[in-house]
């Protein structure tokens, strides 16, 4: 049992001040929402996880290990992968360097191995049900949710213990979002700590033991899944 | 597998372009010049090609990180002009001075790295500035007048030949193969060009974005200082006027390879099938005895027309 734990974590940009004081926990074999509305945080607040951005002030931990001052470089090796809005995905590169992007495998004394790293990415794809034309096109000429897939792909690549998603539905398919939910419920058995961040409270419901509201960053409603409706977390999100 | 990979390398589009330029020129050449296609001047060419090949060859990892290098021409004169002044004074010779010429450049790729990250710049604004600072520095250590006549046994390594090439087209070749292999078989390469492909991910995903950008700059300044080193020896001089422009016929050549000005894409197979564009189309209308007003004007027009190709080519 990991878990992962916030306290008042503050950052601005500037004179905006984005994220106002968060504390909050998430534990191992949950999957935890974040709700909110445009511009209310949760980008600022899975980053400042995954290290993107440091705190301004306040603490983040992974059980005894503190990731406050760490780099993402620090934070992937201690096991918290992140799918990024953007994706973060180098678009002139090829499904294999996009998987590998920052943990290339080596062989002696030190030359690239595309072999291992070509062969293993067909198996992690075929494992996940992925398919694609091929594995040498460029990323940026496959489709939204082909680049999305290989995203979601990278973040399991290592089996993290954390596995934040921001956004991972957005360029799906009807088919292949409930592709998707069935993969979060498998990992959540597997005992990752999941945070999903979405606008689709279809899929936030489906998939969901917690849902925590955002706004203007602040954390105005945490609840279980069945303690809270969908008209609750619609207004917790709007209503200012 | 080296061999498949060298040949995908090659069947890039543009590089391909570069190529079949590369071919039809020679073969223009080759009917209107008697001695075009002999050894000796196969040879001349890239000998000439050495000094701009070697600069090519750190422009290439610098516009593959998604930046640019307008110093690498400054820092080839200061690296000359540093390596003549000390092997001079010291009586330096064999391999000291070539030595001494890359670390120079090199500590100007260093610094030039280090203000990137410290003022987060852009890289076009410094390396324009350290233009200016290393031109100024080799100007300022010779007081305006180039250090001439140096002993003969600082260049002399220069006199060798290797499997019939000249030394600066030995060590030009040797340059490419160094680069090829940084650039397309390791770690770092791989680095720089997701670097330039995706910073803002390469951020994210955990790539030493400071400590790759040091790299890239100094290993780019070290192949200016070994240029510097042939620039020396050819002319018997270090000359703080050394190579003026030479950065952007180095761009140049990058560009015409193929690569993405803009980050991402750059291979050093196309860097060296534009340098040899730029060598073969110098040397052949020297052969025909063309001005060379007249080899400015087709340097531009062949690059105009390669940028225009590739809008049609298969990549975009
Ligand atoms: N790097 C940055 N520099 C300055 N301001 C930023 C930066 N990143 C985010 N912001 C600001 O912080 C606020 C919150 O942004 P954030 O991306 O976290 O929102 P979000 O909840 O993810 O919104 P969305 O649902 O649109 O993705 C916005 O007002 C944004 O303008
Ligand atoms: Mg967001």
């Amino acid at each position: 049992m990991s878990e992962l734990k916030l306290q008042s974590v503050k950052k601005s940009f500037g004179v905006t001040t984005v994220l106002q004081g968060v504390t909050t926990s998430f534990s191992s074999g949950t999957v935890t929402a974040i709700v909110g509305d445009n511009g209310a945080g949760k980008s600022t607040l899975c980053k400042t996880i995954a290290g993107v951005y440091h705190p301004d002030s306040g603490k983040i931990s992974l059980d005894d290990l503190s990731l406050t001052h760490l780099s993402p470089h620090e934070t992937r090796e201690a096991g918290i992968e992140m799918i990024y809005q953007d994706l973060a995905l180098a678009k002139q590169h090829d499904v294999v360097s996009n998987l590998y992007f920052g943990r290339e495998k080596t062989r002696w004394p030190g030359w690239l191995d595309r072999k291992t790293m070509s062969a293993q990415s067909r198996v992690v794809l075929e494992q996940m049900g992925i398919k694609l034309p091929s594995l040498r096109t460029p990323i940026g000429l496959l489709s939204g949710g082909q680049q999305q897939a290989v995203a979601i792909a990278r973040a399991l690549l290592f089996s993290p213990t954390v596995l934040i998603m921001d956004e991972p539905t957005a360029a799906l398919a009807a088919r292949e979002i409930e592709h998707i939910l069935d993969l979060i419920k498998k990992l959540k058995e597997r005992g990752l700590i999941v945070i999903l961040i979405s606008h689709r409270l279809n899929d936030v419901f489906a998939v969901s033991d917690r849902i925590i509201a955002l706004r203007s960053g602040s954390i105005v409603a945490d609840n279980l899944v069945q303690e809270t409706s969908m008209q609750d977390v619609v207004a917790q999100i709007m209503i200012a | 597998m080296f061999a498949r990979k060298f040949l995908s390398d090659i069947s890039q589009a543009s590089l391909l372009q570069c190529i079949v330029f590369l071919t039809v020129m020679s073969i223009f050449f080759t009917f209107n010049s008697p001695v075009f296609i002999t050894q000796v001047n196969i040879v001349n060419i890239l000998t000439a090609s050495a000094v701009i090949g070697l600069m090519g060859v750190g422009a290439t990892f610098v516009i593959a990180c998604g930046s640019i290098d307008l110093s690498t021409a400054a820092t080839m004169a200061l690296s000359s002009v540093v390596c003549a002044w000390t092997a001079q004074n010291l009586h330096l010779s064999g391999l000291a001075p070539i030595c001494i010429a890359t670390v120079a450049g090199g500590l100007c790729g260093l610094v030039t790295g280090l203000l990137i990250n410290l003022t987060r710049a852009p890289s076009f604004i410094i390396t324009l500035g350290m233009l200016s600072i290393n031109r100024a520095l080799a100007f300022i250590l010779t007081g305006g007048i180039p250090i001439y006549g140096l002993e003969e046994r600082i260049t002399s390594i220069a006199d060798a030949t290797l499997c019939g090439l000249s030394f600066p087209a030995a060590v030009m070749l040797a340059g490419m193969l160094v680069g090829y292999l940084l650039l397309s078989r390791t770690k770092f390469g791989a680095h720089t060009l997701l670097l330039g492909d995706n910073p803002g991910a390469s951020e994210a995903m955990g790539l030493r974005v400071a400590r790759l950008r040091l790299g890239i700059f100094s290993l780019a300044g070290c192949f200016s200082g070994l240029a510097g080193f042939i620039f020396m020896a050819r002319t018997n001089s270090g000359d703080p006027s050394a190579g003026m422009n030479y950065e952007l016929v180095a761009i140049t050549a990058v560009v015409l390879g193929g690569a993405n000005l803009f980050g991402g894409r750059a291979t050093i197979p196309g860097t060296l099938a534009g340098v040899l564009c730029l060598g073969v189309l110098q040397n052949g209308l020297n052969l025909m005895a063309i001005s060379t007003f007249y080899q400015t004007l087709f340097v531009g027009l062949v690059l105009v027309l390669a940028s225009f190709l590739r809008r049609l080519g298969p990549h975009q």
